[in-house]
């Protein structure tokens, strides 16, 4: 994974098999993404309540959000996923690419970090017998993937 | 590692003054954003430009005090704008709230 800036082209490059993983990925969010909020603690961190003390106003709120917003993740997320399709290098360039490739990857890294129940405790110790130690090296990952499309996009 | 570093909660600043923001019957609600462990500090301030095209003196000092002080106020007006700025932020995974300025 590389993100550099040539001839004013902000670009993404993967390696084909961080292209398969990131694809996979991309597939499983939007397959948990078509759930209802309910009671999963994913679900409930992308759509958190506007409103801390006014269940009314929160129910009202989200009856006027939520869709929008659902809609919004699923084409991103599509828009993303056909980017990986037709290239292990993306163009990051145009202001729509820029913004819906660090979304998709907050929204990855907020599922996946939240399934992994990431804290201000972690210390970044891979314990090998662990099994949570492939999805915290895939988190770990994703994490560096979007702080350099971040730069990137700040420069 | 720098701009790495995740916005780390800090359960016990959650309830206390905000010293930037003063009563303004103009502006009475009030967008909150609260900490969380996973939201990089990079991309936070980057949010708060892009949403609110802060300059980033101010996008980095309203994102060290969600990340030291456990929330920051964002913006403030009308209620309806709140909610869009709320929904905005949510969009961009960040943990936002809005209430009414006391």
């Amino acid at each position: 994974m590389k993100v550099s800036r040539r001839r004013g082209r902000l670009r993404l490059r993967l390696d084909p098999v961080e292209n398969v993983l990131l694809s996979r990925l991309i597939d499983e969010l939007d397959t948990m993404l078509a759930e209802p909020v309910g009671e999963d603690d994913v679900l409930k961190r992308l759509y958190p309540a506007a409103y801390r003390d006014d269940s009314e106003a929160e129910l009202e709120f989200r009856s006027l959000t939520e869709t929008s917003l659902r809609t919004e993740r699923t084409e991103r997320i599509a828009a993303c996923r056909a980017d990986l399709a037709q290239s292990d290098e993306i163009d990051l360039t145009d202001e729509d690419a820029g913004r819906r490739w660090i979304q998709v990857l907050n929204d990855l890294r907020l599922a996946l970090g939240t399934r992994l129940g990431i804290s201000e405790d972690d210390d970044h110790d891979l314990d090998p017998s662990d099994p949570q130690t492939q999805p915290r090296v895939v988190y770990y990952w994703l994490t560096a993937v979007q702080d350099s499309v971040v730069s990137g996009l700040m420069r | 590692m720098p701009g790495r570093t995740t916005l780390m909660p800090q359960r016990e600043a959650t309830e206390q003054a905000d010293a930037d923001v003063t009563a303004d019957p103009d502006r009475p609600w009030i967008t909150i954003v609260w900490n969380d462990p996973i939201n990089l500090m990079s991309y936070v301030t980057h949010v708060f430009m892009t949403v609110f095209g802060y300059a980033k003196p101010k996008a980095e000092k309203l994102m060290l005090d969600v990340h030291q002080r456990g929330r920051a106020v964002v913006s403030s007006g009308t209620r309806e704008r709140m909610e869009l700025d709320v929904s905005t932020l949510h969009g961009y995974g960040l943990w936002a709230t809005l209430e009414k300025q006391t």
